[in-house]
Protein backbone atom coordinates (compact mmCIF):
# COMPACT_ATOMS: atom_id res chain seq x y z
CA UNK A 1 0.00 0.00 0.00
CA UNK A 2 0.93 3.41 -1.20
CA UNK A 3 2.05 5.83 1.62
CA UNK A 4 -0.05 8.54 2.18
CA UNK A 5 0.72 12.11 0.90
CA UNK A 6 -0.86 14.89 2.53
CA UNK A 7 -1.88 18.38 1.11
CA UNK A 8 -4.39 20.79 1.50
CA UNK A 9 -5.90 22.69 -0.60
CA UNK A 10 -7.32 26.19 0.45
CA UNK A 11 -10.44 28.02 -1.47
CA UNK A 12 -9.83 31.78 -1.26
CA UNK A 13 -13.49 32.02 -2.75
CA UNK A 14 -14.78 30.91 0.61
CA UNK A 15 -12.43 32.08 3.28
CA UNK A 16 -13.98 35.12 5.06
CA UNK A 17 -11.07 36.57 7.37
CA UNK A 18 -12.57 35.07 10.54
CA UNK A 19 -8.89 34.29 11.54
CA UNK A 20 -10.50 31.18 13.62
CA UNK A 21 -7.66 29.19 12.10
CA UNK A 22 -5.26 31.04 12.93
CA UNK A 23 -6.50 30.75 17.13
CA UNK A 24 -7.41 27.13 16.68
CA UNK A 25 -3.68 26.73 15.61
CA UNK A 26 -1.77 29.27 18.22
CA UNK A 27 -4.65 27.24 21.17
CA UNK A 28 -3.47 23.70 19.41
CA UNK A 29 0.12 24.06 18.82
CA UNK A 30 1.07 26.67 21.68
CA UNK A 31 2.71 29.33 19.37
CA UNK A 32 4.35 32.51 20.49
CA UNK A 33 1.16 34.90 19.39
CA UNK A 34 2.26 37.45 21.97
CA UNK A 35 4.97 38.52 19.79
CA UNK A 36 2.51 38.40 16.57
CA UNK A 37 4.47 35.11 15.09
CA UNK A 38 1.96 32.72 13.60
CA UNK A 39 2.21 28.96 12.26
CA UNK A 40 -0.27 30.24 10.16
CA UNK A 41 -1.63 33.52 9.21
CA UNK A 42 -4.34 35.20 7.05
CA UNK A 43 -3.73 38.17 5.45
CA UNK A 44 -6.38 40.72 4.76
CA UNK A 45 -5.31 42.69 1.72
CA UNK A 46 -6.83 44.54 -1.28
CA UNK A 47 -6.67 44.53 -5.29
CA UNK A 48 -7.08 46.87 -7.66
CA UNK A 49 -6.56 50.33 -8.01
CA UNK A 50 -9.87 51.59 -9.04
CA UNK A 51 -13.01 52.04 -6.92
CA UNK A 52 -15.26 49.86 -8.75
CA UNK A 53 -12.97 47.01 -9.03
CA UNK A 54 -11.16 47.04 -5.40
CA UNK A 55 -11.77 43.95 -3.63
CA UNK A 56 -10.84 42.17 -0.66
CA UNK A 57 -8.80 39.13 -0.16
CA UNK A 58 -8.22 37.01 2.62
CA UNK A 59 -4.77 34.79 1.88
CA UNK A 60 -4.26 31.82 4.35
CA UNK A 61 -0.77 30.84 4.71
CA UNK A 62 1.31 28.20 6.29
CA UNK A 63 4.02 26.02 6.04
CA UNK A 64 3.61 24.41 2.42
CA UNK A 65 4.99 20.87 3.54
CA UNK A 66 7.19 20.58 0.44
CA UNK A 67 8.14 17.33 -1.69
CA UNK A 68 11.83 19.12 -1.83
CA UNK A 69 12.00 21.12 1.24
CA UNK A 70 14.85 23.91 0.88
CA UNK A 71 14.42 24.30 4.48
CA UNK A 72 15.20 20.49 5.23
CA UNK A 73 18.39 20.31 2.71
CA UNK A 74 20.07 22.88 4.58
CA UNK A 75 19.38 22.10 8.01
CA UNK A 76 22.81 21.37 9.69
CA UNK A 77 21.80 19.17 12.47
CA UNK A 78 18.68 17.01 11.18
CA UNK A 79 16.53 18.76 13.16
CA UNK A 80 14.10 19.33 10.36
CA UNK A 81 13.16 15.88 8.69
CA UNK A 82 10.68 14.41 6.72
CA UNK A 83 7.94 11.66 7.40
CA UNK A 84 6.60 9.52 4.78
CA UNK A 85 3.52 11.10 4.53
CA UNK A 86 4.74 13.89 3.31
CA UNK A 87 4.75 16.55 6.69
CA UNK A 88 7.46 18.07 7.57
CA UNK A 89 8.95 18.21 11.17
CA UNK A 90 11.39 19.93 13.45
CA UNK A 91 12.65 18.20 16.01
CA UNK A 92 13.07 20.81 18.57
CA UNK A 93 15.79 18.82 20.42
CA UNK A 94 18.00 18.63 17.75
CA UNK A 95 17.72 22.25 16.18
CA UNK A 96 20.60 24.72 17.41
CA UNK A 97 18.63 27.65 16.03
CA UNK A 98 21.02 28.81 13.22
CA UNK A 99 18.18 30.05 11.34
CA UNK A 100 19.29 28.22 7.54
CA UNK A 101 15.59 26.98 7.44
CA UNK A 102 13.82 30.13 7.33
CA UNK A 103 16.32 31.78 5.24
CA UNK A 104 15.74 29.04 2.62
CA UNK A 105 11.96 28.87 3.23
CA UNK A 106 10.13 30.86 0.15
CA UNK A 107 7.08 30.79 1.84
CA UNK A 108 8.46 32.66 5.34
CA UNK A 109 6.85 29.69 7.29
CA UNK A 110 9.67 29.71 9.88
CA UNK A 111 9.56 31.85 13.28
CA UNK A 112 12.20 31.98 16.51
CA UNK A 113 11.28 30.35 19.74
CA UNK A 114 13.54 31.27 22.15
CA UNK A 115 14.00 30.41 25.81
CA UNK A 116 12.13 33.51 26.59
CA UNK A 117 8.93 32.17 24.94
CA UNK A 118 9.47 29.02 26.64
CA UNK A 119 8.99 30.78 29.81
CA UNK A 120 6.73 33.22 28.16
CA UNK A 121 4.66 30.56 26.59
CA UNK A 122 4.67 28.35 30.35
CA UNK A 123 2.92 31.66 31.80
CA UNK A 124 0.42 32.27 28.77
CA UNK A 125 -0.73 28.85 28.15
CA UNK A 126 -0.23 27.34 31.48
CA UNK A 127 1.92 24.71 30.86
CA UNK A 128 4.10 24.08 27.41
CA UNK A 129 4.43 20.93 25.70
CA UNK A 130 7.95 21.79 24.04
CA UNK A 131 10.93 22.43 26.22
CA UNK A 132 13.65 23.47 24.04
CA UNK A 133 13.91 26.58 21.68
CA UNK A 134 13.91 26.29 18.08
CA UNK A 135 12.72 27.40 14.59
CA UNK A 136 9.55 26.42 14.64
CA UNK A 137 6.89 25.71 11.64
CA UNK A 138 3.73 24.53 11.28
CA UNK A 139 3.35 20.71 11.15
CA UNK A 140 0.03 20.07 9.76
CA UNK A 141 -0.73 19.34 13.11
CA UNK A 142 0.65 15.47 12.94
CA UNK A 143 -0.31 14.62 16.24
CA UNK A 144 -3.95 15.14 15.69
CA UNK A 145 -3.41 13.60 11.58
CA UNK A 146 -1.82 10.44 13.51
CA UNK A 147 -4.90 9.88 15.18
CA UNK A 148 -7.23 10.43 12.02
CA UNK A 149 -8.35 13.82 12.62
CA UNK A 150 -7.34 16.71 10.68
CA UNK A 151 -5.00 19.70 11.61
CA UNK A 152 -6.65 22.40 13.74
CA UNK A 153 -7.54 24.91 11.08
CA UNK A 154 -9.41 22.59 8.74
CA UNK A 155 -11.35 21.57 11.82
CA UNK A 156 -12.24 25.12 12.97
CA UNK A 157 -12.68 26.64 9.77
CA UNK A 158 -16.12 27.95 9.53
CA UNK A 159 -15.96 29.01 5.60
CA UNK A 160 -14.77 24.63 4.86
CA UNK A 161 -12.09 27.25 2.94
CA UNK A 162 -9.47 24.52 4.10
CA UNK A 163 -9.13 20.92 2.52
CA UNK A 164 -6.88 18.49 4.52
CA UNK A 165 -6.56 15.09 1.72
CA UNK A 166 -4.29 12.35 0.46
CA UNK A 167 -2.87 12.63 -3.17
CA UNK A 168 -2.34 9.29 -2.95
CA UNK A 169 -5.96 8.68 -2.65
CA UNK A 170 -7.80 9.40 -5.55
CA UNK A 171 -10.87 8.86 -4.09
CA UNK A 172 -9.93 11.79 -1.85
CA UNK A 173 -11.81 15.12 -2.70
CA UNK A 174 -8.35 17.39 -2.82
CA UNK A 175 -6.77 14.77 -4.88
CA UNK A 176 -9.39 15.06 -7.24
CA UNK A 177 -9.26 18.90 -6.74
CA UNK A 178 -5.43 19.19 -7.47
CA UNK A 179 -5.70 16.51 -10.28
CA UNK A 180 -8.34 18.69 -11.63
CA UNK A 181 -5.52 21.99 -11.80
CA UNK A 182 -8.21 24.09 -10.49
CA UNK A 183 -5.65 24.41 -7.39
CA UNK A 184 -2.15 25.81 -7.64
CA UNK A 185 0.97 25.59 -5.24
CA UNK A 186 2.59 28.55 -4.83
CA UNK A 187 6.04 29.61 -6.49
CA UNK A 188 5.86 26.56 -8.61
CA UNK A 189 9.31 28.36 -10.51
CA UNK A 190 11.18 28.15 -7.02
CA UNK A 191 11.50 23.91 -7.25
CA UNK A 192 10.25 23.22 -3.80
CA UNK A 193 7.22 21.95 -4.98
CA UNK A 194 4.79 22.88 -2.05
CA UNK A 195 1.99 20.65 -1.17
CA UNK A 196 -0.52 23.42 0.02
CA UNK A 197 -2.35 24.09 -3.25
CA UNK A 198 -4.69 27.48 -3.92
CA UNK A 199 -8.29 27.96 -5.78
CA UNK A 200 -7.81 31.36 -6.78
CA UNK A 201 -10.94 33.78 -6.18
CA UNK A 202 -9.99 35.96 -9.34
CA UNK A 203 -10.04 33.69 -12.17
CA UNK A 204 -14.09 32.80 -11.38
CA UNK A 205 -15.53 36.74 -10.98
CA UNK A 206 -13.35 38.66 -13.30
CA UNK B 1 -2.22 34.15 -9.13
CA UNK B 2 -1.68 37.41 -7.69
CA UNK B 3 0.85 40.58 -7.03
CA UNK B 4 4.24 39.15 -5.29
CA UNK B 5 6.35 40.95 -2.57
CA UNK B 6 9.84 41.30 -3.16
CA UNK B 7 11.60 42.14 0.55
CA UNK B 8 15.30 42.16 1.58
CA UNK B 9 15.63 39.61 4.14
CA UNK B 10 16.61 40.34 7.73
CA UNK B 11 17.47 37.36 9.31
CA UNK B 12 21.00 37.20 8.64
CA UNK B 13 22.59 40.18 8.79
CA UNK B 14 26.36 41.64 9.81
CA UNK B 15 27.21 39.13 12.16
CA UNK B 16 26.79 36.43 8.99
CA UNK B 17 28.63 38.51 7.18
CA UNK B 18 31.47 38.80 9.69
CA UNK B 19 31.46 35.10 10.18
CA UNK B 20 31.99 34.74 6.37
CA UNK B 21 34.50 37.06 5.74
CA UNK B 22 36.93 35.84 8.67
CA UNK B 23 35.92 32.59 7.62
CA UNK B 24 37.36 33.11 3.98
CA UNK B 25 39.98 35.22 4.96
CA UNK B 26 41.40 32.55 7.37
CA UNK B 27 40.53 29.76 5.56
CA UNK B 28 42.86 31.41 2.28
CA UNK B 29 45.33 31.98 4.57
CA UNK B 30 45.85 29.10 5.84
CA UNK B 31 46.22 28.00 2.43
CA UNK B 32 48.32 30.17 0.99
CA UNK B 33 50.91 30.05 4.24
CA UNK B 34 51.22 26.59 3.76
CA UNK B 35 51.11 26.08 0.77
CA UNK B 36 53.76 28.72 -0.01
CA UNK B 37 55.86 26.92 3.11
CA UNK B 38 55.80 23.43 1.44
CA UNK B 39 56.21 24.72 -2.22
CA UNK B 40 57.98 28.08 -2.31
CA UNK B 41 60.09 28.79 0.43
CA UNK B 42 60.32 27.41 3.90
CA UNK B 43 58.82 30.30 5.97
CA UNK B 44 58.33 29.74 9.69
CA UNK B 45 57.36 33.41 10.31
CA UNK B 46 54.77 33.14 7.80
CA UNK B 47 53.53 30.06 8.51
CA UNK B 48 53.26 31.47 12.46
CA UNK B 49 51.34 34.67 11.62
CA UNK B 50 49.03 33.27 8.73
CA UNK B 51 47.78 30.19 10.67
CA UNK B 52 47.76 31.24 14.09
CA UNK B 53 46.08 34.29 13.02
CA UNK B 54 43.57 32.50 10.83
CA UNK B 55 43.01 30.51 14.11
CA UNK B 56 41.79 33.62 16.18
CA UNK B 57 39.85 34.85 12.70
CA UNK B 58 37.97 31.76 12.50
CA UNK B 59 37.60 31.47 16.46
CA UNK B 60 36.28 34.61 16.38
CA UNK B 61 33.79 34.03 13.17
CA UNK B 62 32.82 30.98 14.55
CA UNK B 63 31.98 32.49 18.43
CA UNK B 64 30.03 35.70 16.73
CA UNK B 65 27.76 32.53 15.34
CA UNK B 66 27.30 30.22 18.21
CA UNK B 67 26.09 33.54 20.24
CA UNK B 68 23.30 33.71 17.93
CA UNK B 69 22.20 30.40 18.00
CA UNK B 70 18.89 29.40 19.73
CA UNK B 71 19.97 26.44 21.73
CA UNK B 72 24.06 26.47 22.19
CA UNK B 73 24.10 23.13 23.67
CA UNK B 74 22.31 21.49 20.78
CA UNK B 75 25.45 22.85 18.70
CA UNK B 76 27.04 19.25 19.94
CA UNK B 77 24.65 17.86 16.76
CA UNK B 78 26.86 19.77 13.76
CA UNK B 79 30.24 18.72 15.74
CA UNK B 80 29.93 15.58 15.12
CA UNK B 81 31.26 14.58 12.24
CA UNK B 82 28.85 11.60 11.74
CA UNK B 83 26.04 13.90 11.08
CA UNK B 84 27.46 14.46 7.77
CA UNK B 85 26.14 10.88 7.44
CA UNK B 86 22.61 11.84 8.65
CA UNK B 87 22.61 16.04 7.23
CA UNK B 88 25.42 15.23 3.89
CA UNK B 89 23.23 18.34 1.81
CA UNK B 90 23.81 20.81 4.26
CA UNK B 91 26.74 22.95 3.60
CA UNK B 92 26.58 24.32 7.43
CA UNK B 93 27.37 20.92 8.41
CA UNK B 94 30.29 20.18 5.79
CA UNK B 95 31.53 24.23 6.82
CA UNK B 96 31.52 23.27 10.29
CA UNK B 97 33.60 20.14 9.62
CA UNK B 98 35.63 21.82 7.62
CA UNK B 99 36.35 24.63 9.77
CA UNK B 100 37.10 22.24 13.07
CA UNK B 101 39.82 19.82 11.23
CA UNK B 102 41.21 22.81 9.49
CA UNK B 103 41.22 24.49 12.95
CA UNK B 104 42.87 21.23 14.53
CA UNK B 105 45.08 20.49 11.28
CA UNK B 106 46.93 23.97 10.94
CA UNK B 107 47.56 24.34 14.13
CA UNK B 108 49.46 20.95 14.06
CA UNK B 109 51.34 21.60 11.66
CA UNK B 110 52.24 24.98 13.30
CA UNK B 111 53.17 23.36 16.61
CA UNK B 112 56.74 22.47 16.24
CA UNK B 113 57.61 26.52 14.37
CA UNK B 114 55.74 27.55 17.68
CA UNK B 115 57.61 24.84 19.68
CA UNK B 116 61.20 26.34 18.34
CA UNK B 117 59.96 30.12 19.08
CA UNK B 118 61.21 31.74 22.32
CA UNK B 119 58.93 33.92 21.81
CA UNK B 120 55.84 31.13 21.99
CA UNK B 121 57.50 29.27 24.88
CA UNK B 122 58.26 31.84 27.18
CA UNK B 123 54.19 33.08 27.35
CA UNK B 124 53.31 31.47 30.73
CA UNK B 125 50.56 29.46 29.94
CA UNK B 126 50.99 28.64 26.47
CA UNK B 127 55.19 27.66 26.98
CA UNK B 128 53.44 25.50 29.71
CA UNK B 129 51.53 23.71 26.92
CA UNK B 130 53.51 23.76 24.15
CA UNK B 131 56.02 21.99 26.33
CA UNK B 132 53.49 19.17 27.45
CA UNK B 133 52.51 18.58 23.61
CA UNK B 134 56.06 18.13 22.17
CA UNK B 135 55.09 14.54 21.22
CA UNK B 136 52.87 16.11 18.80
CA UNK B 137 55.19 18.20 17.69
CA UNK B 138 57.74 15.30 16.59
CA UNK B 139 54.83 13.78 15.37
CA UNK B 140 53.79 16.92 12.87
CA UNK B 141 57.50 16.84 11.53
CA UNK B 142 57.61 13.81 10.55
CA UNK B 143 54.26 13.94 8.50
CA UNK B 144 54.73 17.50 8.24
CA UNK B 145 53.74 18.14 4.70
CA UNK B 146 51.16 15.23 4.56
CA UNK B 147 49.26 17.56 8.13
CA UNK B 148 49.94 20.68 5.82
CA UNK B 149 47.63 19.01 2.60
CA UNK B 150 44.99 18.15 5.27
CA UNK B 151 44.97 21.85 6.38
CA UNK B 152 45.16 23.06 3.13
CA UNK B 153 41.98 20.60 1.70
CA UNK B 154 40.11 21.67 4.87
CA UNK B 155 40.82 24.85 4.55
CA UNK B 156 39.65 24.55 0.47
CA UNK B 157 36.25 23.19 1.83
CA UNK B 158 35.72 26.20 4.47
CA UNK B 159 36.89 29.16 1.41
CA UNK B 160 34.17 27.52 -0.97
CA UNK B 161 31.76 26.59 1.49
CA UNK B 162 31.49 30.51 3.02
CA UNK B 163 29.75 31.13 -0.99
CA UNK B 164 27.80 27.96 -1.09
CA UNK B 165 26.50 28.50 2.18
CA UNK B 166 24.25 31.42 0.06
CA UNK B 167 24.26 29.40 -3.17
CA UNK B 168 22.03 26.81 -1.22
CA UNK B 169 18.96 29.00 -0.59
CA UNK B 170 16.80 28.64 -3.42
CA UNK B 171 14.46 31.76 -3.54
CA UNK B 172 16.97 34.40 -3.76
CA UNK B 173 17.95 35.25 -6.54
CA UNK B 174 21.59 36.83 -6.07
CA UNK B 175 22.11 33.99 -4.03
CA UNK B 176 20.96 30.87 -5.91
CA UNK B 177 23.79 31.17 -8.42
CA UNK B 178 26.93 29.42 -8.80
CA UNK B 179 28.80 32.97 -9.45
CA UNK B 180 28.78 33.65 -5.59
CA UNK B 181 30.81 30.70 -4.59
CA UNK B 182 33.52 31.99 -7.67
CA UNK B 183 33.42 35.71 -6.20
CA UNK B 184 33.50 34.82 -2.60
CA UNK B 185 36.65 32.84 -3.08
CA UNK B 186 38.24 35.04 -5.32
CA UNK B 187 37.43 37.68 -2.62
CA UNK B 188 39.10 34.96 0.15
CA UNK B 189 42.08 34.82 -1.46
CA UNK B 190 42.50 38.19 -2.33
CA UNK B 191 41.66 39.32 1.38
CA UNK B 192 43.97 36.49 2.45
CA UNK B 193 46.88 37.64 -0.09
CA UNK B 194 46.07 41.21 1.40
CA UNK B 195 46.42 40.12 4.59
CA UNK B 196 49.17 38.29 4.11
CA UNK B 197 51.37 41.38 2.50
CA UNK B 198 50.75 43.46 5.53
CA UNK B 199 52.35 40.77 7.48
CA UNK B 200 55.43 40.48 5.03
CA UNK B 201 55.58 44.39 4.89
CA UNK B 202 54.92 45.40 8.20
CA UNK B 203 55.51 42.40 10.74
CA UNK B 204 58.30 40.16 9.29
CA UNK B 205 59.86 43.27 6.76
CA UNK B 206 62.69 41.08 5.47
CA UNK B 207 64.71 41.74 1.98
CA UNK B 208 64.83 38.34 1.29
CA UNK B 209 60.86 38.21 1.21
CA UNK B 210 60.95 40.66 -1.81
CA UNK B 211 60.20 37.84 -4.81
CA UNK B 212 57.46 36.19 -2.06
CA UNK B 213 55.94 39.89 -2.02
CA UNK B 214 55.75 40.58 -5.53
CA UNK B 215 54.33 36.77 -6.56
CA UNK B 216 51.43 37.60 -3.80
CA UNK B 217 51.13 40.98 -5.19
CA UNK B 218 50.80 39.78 -8.76
CA UNK B 219 48.43 36.98 -8.03
CA UNK B 220 46.18 39.62 -5.50
CA UNK B 221 45.90 41.40 -8.72
CA UNK B 222 44.54 38.70 -10.86
CA UNK B 223 42.11 37.63 -8.37
CA UNK B 224 41.20 41.35 -7.88
CA UNK B 225 40.44 41.64 -11.86
CA UNK B 226 39.02 37.80 -11.24
CA UNK B 227 36.41 39.91 -9.01
CA UNK B 228 35.44 42.78 -10.81
CA UNK B 229 34.49 40.58 -13.70
CA UNK B 230 32.39 38.46 -11.87
CA UNK B 231 31.26 41.98 -10.11
CA UNK B 232 30.38 42.88 -13.37
CA UNK B 233 28.48 39.63 -14.21
CA UNK B 234 26.40 40.01 -11.47
CA UNK B 235 25.46 43.47 -12.77
CA UNK B 236 24.18 42.25 -15.55
CA UNK B 237 22.17 39.49 -14.08
CA UNK B 238 20.65 41.46 -11.43
CA UNK B 239 19.78 43.98 -13.80
CA UNK B 240 18.61 42.51 -16.61
CA UNK B 241 17.57 38.93 -14.82
CA UNK B 242 14.42 38.24 -12.86
CA UNK B 243 12.81 40.39 -10.63
CA UNK B 244 14.17 38.76 -7.62
CA UNK B 245 17.56 39.89 -8.67
CA UNK B 246 16.36 43.40 -10.34
CA UNK B 247 15.03 44.37 -6.37
CA UNK B 248 18.50 43.23 -5.16
CA UNK B 249 19.82 45.18 -7.84
CA UNK B 250 18.25 48.40 -6.84
CA UNK B 251 19.39 47.79 -3.64
CA UNK B 252 23.45 47.31 -4.89
CA UNK B 253 23.70 49.76 -8.02
CA UNK B 254 22.33 52.64 -6.13
CA UNK B 255 24.71 52.63 -3.03
CA UNK B 256 27.54 54.60 -2.45
CA UNK B 257 28.85 51.59 0.27
CA UNK B 258 28.37 49.31 -2.55
CA UNK B 259 29.25 51.33 -5.33
CA UNK B 260 32.08 53.75 -4.41
CA UNK B 261 32.94 51.15 -0.94
CA UNK B 262 33.48 47.95 -1.70
CA UNK B 263 33.75 48.30 -6.09
CA UNK B 264 35.46 51.70 -5.67
CA UNK B 265 38.01 51.59 -2.62
CA UNK B 266 37.57 47.81 -2.23
CA UNK B 267 38.42 46.51 -5.63
CA UNK B 268 39.42 49.62 -8.39
CA UNK B 269 41.70 51.52 -6.28
CA UNK B 270 43.83 48.24 -4.96
CA UNK B 271 44.00 47.13 -8.27
CA UNK B 272 45.41 50.53 -9.72
CA UNK B 273 47.77 50.51 -6.94
CA UNK B 274 49.12 46.84 -6.80
CA UNK B 275 49.26 46.68 -10.47
CA UNK B 276 51.35 50.12 -10.63
CA UNK B 277 53.77 47.93 -8.08
CA UNK B 278 53.75 44.86 -10.28
CA UNK B 279 54.61 46.66 -13.64
CA UNK B 280 56.82 49.85 -12.64
CA UNK B 281 57.45 49.09 -8.86
CA UNK B 282 57.07 51.85 -5.80
CA UNK B 283 60.07 53.34 -3.74
CA UNK B 284 58.16 51.82 -0.09
CA UNK B 285 55.63 49.61 1.33
CA UNK B 286 53.04 52.55 2.01
CA UNK B 287 51.15 52.11 -1.03
CA UNK B 288 50.72 48.55 -1.07
CA UNK B 289 49.87 48.45 2.57
CA UNK B 290 47.21 51.10 1.98
CA UNK B 291 45.84 48.92 -0.61
CA UNK B 292 46.11 45.62 1.29
CA UNK B 293 44.06 47.67 3.96
CA UNK B 294 41.24 48.52 1.34
CA UNK B 295 41.09 45.18 -0.08
CA UNK B 296 40.16 44.05 3.52
CA UNK B 297 37.50 46.02 4.03
CA UNK B 298 36.54 45.27 0.80
CA UNK B 299 35.89 42.17 1.49
CA UNK B 300 33.93 42.71 4.33
CA UNK B 301 31.67 45.02 2.79
CA UNK B 302 31.32 42.19 -0.60
CA UNK B 303 29.37 40.27 2.23
CA UNK B 304 27.69 42.66 4.39
CA UNK B 305 25.47 44.26 1.28
CA UNK B 306 25.19 40.56 0.04
CA UNK B 307 23.16 39.87 2.58
CA UNK B 308 21.82 43.13 2.80
CA UNK B 309 20.58 42.83 -0.96
CA UNK B 310 19.00 38.99 -1.01
CA UNK B 311 15.55 39.65 -1.48
CA UNK B 312 12.85 37.41 -1.39
CA UNK B 313 10.10 36.88 -3.45
CA UNK B 314 7.21 35.54 -2.32
CA UNK B 315 3.39 35.63 -2.87
CA UNK B 316 2.43 37.86 0.59
CA UNK B 317 4.56 40.11 2.78
CA UNK B 318 6.64 38.51 5.29
CA UNK B 319 5.13 38.52 8.87
CA UNK B 320 7.28 36.35 10.92
CA UNK B 321 10.63 38.12 10.82
CA UNK B 322 8.63 41.86 9.89
CA UNK B 323 5.89 42.93 12.62
CA UNK B 324 2.67 42.70 11.10
CA UNK B 325 1.93 46.55 10.71
CA UNK B 326 5.30 46.98 9.17
CA UNK B 327 4.73 44.31 6.77
CA UNK B 328 1.47 45.33 5.48
CA UNK B 329 2.86 48.66 5.12
CA UNK B 330 6.05 47.40 3.01
CA UNK B 331 3.39 45.66 0.94
CA UNK B 332 2.14 48.92 -0.47
CA UNK B 333 6.11 49.57 -1.24
CA UNK B 334 6.79 46.85 -2.85
CA UNK B 335 3.63 46.36 -5.23
CA UNK B 336 5.36 48.84 -6.99
CA UNK B 337 8.11 46.27 -8.18
CA UNK B 338 5.42 43.47 -9.63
Amino acid sequence: MANKHYAMVIDLNTCVGCNACMAACAIENQTPVWKNEWRTYVHDTEIGDRDDQVRRRFFPRLCNHCDNPACMTVCPTGATHKLDNGIVLVNDERCMGCRACAMACPYDARYDVTYADIEEGTNFYGSLQRKHPSVDKCSFCAHLVAKGEKPACVKTCVGSARLFGDLNNPNDEVAKIVASGVAKSLLPHVGTRGNVYYISDLERTS
Amino acid sequence: MEDMFYQPQIIWTWWIATYLFLGGLGAAAVIISCASNIYIKEHKELVLWGNLSAFAMLSIGSLVLFIHLLDHIAVIHVLNPLGLLTSPESWIMWGTQFILWMMISSMIYTLPYMQESTFWRKIPIIGMILGKFGWLGRLSLKFHKLIGWLAIITAAGTVLYTGLLLQSFPSVALWNNPSVPLLFTASAFSTALAFLLIVLYVFINREEDHALRTFYERTDVILIAVELLIVFLFFQYTTYGQESARASAAILWDDMGWLVGFIGFGLIVPFLIEFRGVTKGWNNAVPIVLAAIMVLCGGYLLRHYFLLAGVYERPYPAVNIIHHSEAEQVKLDDLTLS
